[in-house]
């Protein structure tokens, strides 16, 4: 209930719906969700039920992952923990309950998205009568199984890799790349049934046998997701969904299993909230040791008189230094290697890879630093600070959005000088532009939202449908697109948007506390 | 220097009321600010802080209207919040060059200035290390000091003395005194003592009104001569309360001493009239209300 009481859980739900609406696109639309060429399903029960769920599943797999991965977190952050870590409750104990509710929030969300599939049904229907079956069953046999699966790993993540959420991520990701590969793999045997744990592949092989066997024809391979550009000729089929094995059906149990099994292994490492035992082991491995209280070497006191008169400053550099300190500092440092690595790769790589998939993975990698950058104060309860300072709106804001976007400039920097020396001033004007918009983005979501999981989640989306060429989301404009000043006008558009709305929500919340 | 503070209404929604047609003057001096949880105290500092703006009422700085110019004040404000934090990325030098910022302190005497408020709250040993590794009473401390980062005309403490040791807490209150000349000190506590101990003048405020300003000597006054002791069995002691007001107990083996105060002038027999303690004033006044 805690994590569904906030703002930035409303705005999830609200693109949810959104996004449930394009899960079922009407036949005239630009993009496919599941897309065999040249051929296109009626829209019969069968077809919005099944399709809806497997997006629900794939889609919300993906970033329901960033959505609920910090359950530990909050209760390490509000000290919480250390009352948890005092009761009877066994490690296993508190784990599954974490997972549990990872899994309800989760639930909640496709609750949702299987509520619009069947309004779906009826606003894109084809006059196919309406089966309920068809969208439970569906939703039972995939949503529910891979979410489960996605709440346990959320767990086993904050177990093993703590507050690090960056390495949560790239693993995360990683992991969700070849449990895709596998589902799209063209073989379908027993084993590579019971390795998906999404369980779709079932499905699309299903499709692809019914088109098939319809048309007599050998296709190969269908894309799940969105898929733009599909329109062209098609041919129709009817397809009306799957005949379960008893080899589904268990495969569905043993991710369930499996889920609750790599939980209970987790709660054998499970710090139990313990941080000073951390702490010391640091010590130990460490050079430096601190004493938690310091010995008291002084026993002189302030005399106001004696200060140094104070001298007025009102410039925002000093803010740009430390706000750039500050993103700098955050996260671990060696990650600066990985960023050092991509940074060089971005000089040396062909341009268009360089521009289309290293630079965008770049600045995600910092998605962290990016998020932190106006809620930082509220989350470190700095904001009595920073909000009754001298013009806290003309100063500390531009201040906080200059250093970010000083530092994503210098991260797009090698692309954006091999831009330079061939004279592609388009591509440079919408690099920086995109450069802009994700600074703004992290601005403008975490003051609404006063949150960072949203724009994590957002920017993580973002990325993924800009590595899968969306065109419509490129907001660094390396794809091809029909006019370049039509995507860095929607950007310059965009940005303007985003920072008129920081400022004016950020100029009530000054006054607001 | 004076802060004028005129019906002052701060409404947070239908059914919950921060302040209630407040009025005060505050004058030079220390004004210590006492109040049970929820009696609007910390919303008090924090619309005079600038952070919270008044659903009703003014507030004047020497004739200045600060709720529709609030950089009137932010410039010479010093404010501790109860519930304040750090970044705990950066070293306390680190944090007060950015509090500084904050404040538009800058110049070359900037690093002296911080070397000394360091020295003054005893974190000089410290000072290169993250604050995010500093103890409770550490970071308090430095919480103190950036609010004297720029030589302040008005300071709002709001709990400051929490986590500090009595050290600490007996230097913090010589500081109080020394800055006490030349400025408007606002301080709210639980620990009625370090008001005692502190304070020129005390505020009593209950439900977001206020009960009784005046001199500490003024409000004592209340409850002299009504304020008594006496020892007692816990079945008289239930007695008495039903009675008086009791205000402090303590065990002597199967007897109770009890420090109470005498409703309508007539103690028990038995008892010992006692001086009476700002916190007796206190106590009368809250409990009178309540």
């Amino acid at each position: 209930m805690q994590r569904t009481r906030s703002y930035s859980f409303l705005i999830t739900l609200a693109i949810t719906i959104y996004g449930a609406y394009s899960f079922v696109p009407p036949p005239t639309a630009s993009y496919t969700t599941l897309n065999i060429v040249g051929y296109k399903g009626i829209y019969n029960s069968a077809w919005v039920g099944y399709v809806s769920a497997m997006m629900t599943t794939i889609m919300l797999s993906l970033y329901g992952f960033f959505l609920v991965n910090s359950g530990i977190k909050k209760d390490i952050d509000t000290e919480v923990g250390l009352i948890i870590a005092t009761t009877p409750i066994t490690n296993f104990g508190y784990l599954l309950s974490k997972m549990l509710s990872n899994f309800l929030v989760l639930l909640t969300i496709a609750g949702i998205t299987f509520t619009v599939s069947i309004a779906m049904f009826f606003l894109r229907s084809s006059g196919s009568p309406f089966v309920i079956a068809d969208f439970i069953i569906p939703y039972l046999l995939f949503a529910l199984p891979a979410l489960f699966f996605i709440s346990a790993l959320a767990v086993v993540a904050e177990v093993f890799l703590g507050k690090r959420n960056i390495l949560q991520y790239i693993t995360f990701v990683f992991l969700f790349g070849i449990i895709m590969a596998n589902v799209t793999a063209a073989r379908n045997n027993t084993i590579a049934i019971f390795i998906d744990p999404f369980g779709v592949r079932t499905m699309t092989h299903s499709i692809m046998d019914k088109v098939n066997s319809r048309y007599h024809t050998d296709v190969k391979e269908v894309n799940l997701g969105f898929t733009f550009n599909a329109k062209h000729a098609f041919k129709t089929f009817e397809w009306n969904g799957i005949k379960w094995t008893g080899i589904f059906l268990l495969s569905r149990l043993t991710w369930i299993f499996f889920a609750l099994g790599v939980v209970y292994f987790s709660s054998f490492f499970f710090h139990r909230f313990d941080s000073r035992q951390r702490v010391s082991r640091k010590k130990k491995s460490g050079a430096v040791v601190f004493n938690t209280e310091t010995v008291k070497v002084s026993s002189t006191s302030i005399n106001p008189a004696l200060l140094p008169a104070v001298t007025a400053d009102y410039s925002i550099f000093p803010f740009i230094k430390t706000e750039l300190l500050l993103l700098i500092r955050k996260g671990p440092k060696w990650f600066w290697l990985i960023n050092g690595g991509l940074w060089i790769s971005m000089l040396i790589a062909p341009l268009d890879i360089a521009h289309a998939y290293l630079l965008p993975v770049l600045l995600f990698l910092q998605v962290t630093r990016w998020s932190d950058l106006a809620t930082k104060e509220k989350t470190n309860r700095l904001h009595y600070f920073t909000y009754s300072s001298y013009k806290p709106l003309q100063r500390m804001l531009p201040a906080q959005l200059l250093a970010g976007v000083i530092m994503s400039l210098a991260l797009t920097l090698p692309v954006l000088l091999r831009y330079l020396i061939i004279s592609d001033f388009y591509s440079i004007i919408n690099i920086v532009n995109g450069a802009v918009f994700i600074v703004l983005l992290a601005v403008c979501i975490g003051i609404i939202s006063g949150g960072k999981k949203l724009y994590e989640i957002l920017f993580f989306m973002l990325t993924y449908a800009v590595i899968e060429k969306v065109p419509p989301l490129d907001y660094l404009g390396g794809m091809q697109h029909d006019s370049h000043s039509g995507i860095i006008t929607i950007v310059l558009m965009l940005n303007i948007f985003l920072g008129a709305v920081s400022f004016g929500v950020r100029s009530y919340q000054v006054r607001h506390l | 220097m004076s802060l004028v503070i005129k019906n002052l209404t701060k409404q947070y929604n239908k059914h919950k009321t921060g302040l209630s047609d407040y009025s005060i003057t505050i004058d030079k001096g220390i004004l210590g600010l006492l109040g049970p949880n929820g009696a609007g105290k910390s919303t008090l500092m924090k619309i005079i802080a600038t952070i919270s703006k008044p659903t009703a009422g003014s507030l004047f700085l020497d004739g200045e209207d600060i709720v529709n110019n609030p950089d009137k004040i932010r410039k010479i404000l010093g404010y501790l919040p109860q519930d304040f934090g750090v970044y705990p990325n950066l070293n306390a030098y680190e944090f007060l060059e950015y509090i500084a910022a904050l404040k538009g302190v800058g110049g070359s005497s900037l690093r002296k200035r911080i070397d000394m408020l360091l020295d003054g709250v005893n974190l000089t040993a410290d000072a290169n290390r993250p604050i995010g590794t500093y103890s409770g009473g550490m970071k308090q401390r430095i919480g103190i000091a950036q609010a004297l980062l720029n030589d302040p005309k008005v300071l709002i403490f709001d709990e400051p003395t929490v986590g500090l040791d009595p050290e600490e807490r007996v230097r913090f209150r010589q500081l109080i005194s020394d800055l006490a000349n030349d400025c408007i000190i606002i301080l709210s506590s639980h620990i009625v003592s370090d008001i005692e101990a502190i304070a020129d003048e005390v505020a009593i405020m209950q439900n977001g009104t206020l009960l009784e300003k005046g001199m500490q000597p003024d409000i004592i006054k209340l409850v002299e001569g009504k304020v008594f002791e006496t020892i007692l069995s816990s079945n008289d002691l239930a007695v008495l309360k039903t009675k008086h007001l009791v205000i402090d107990t303590s065990r002597q083996k199967e007897l109770t001493r009890v420090r109470y105060i005498a409703k309508g002038n007539s103690p028990e027999p038995s008892s010992v009239a006692v001086n009476a303690t700002l916190e007796d004033a206190y106590l009368f006044l809250t409990q009178n209300k309540a």
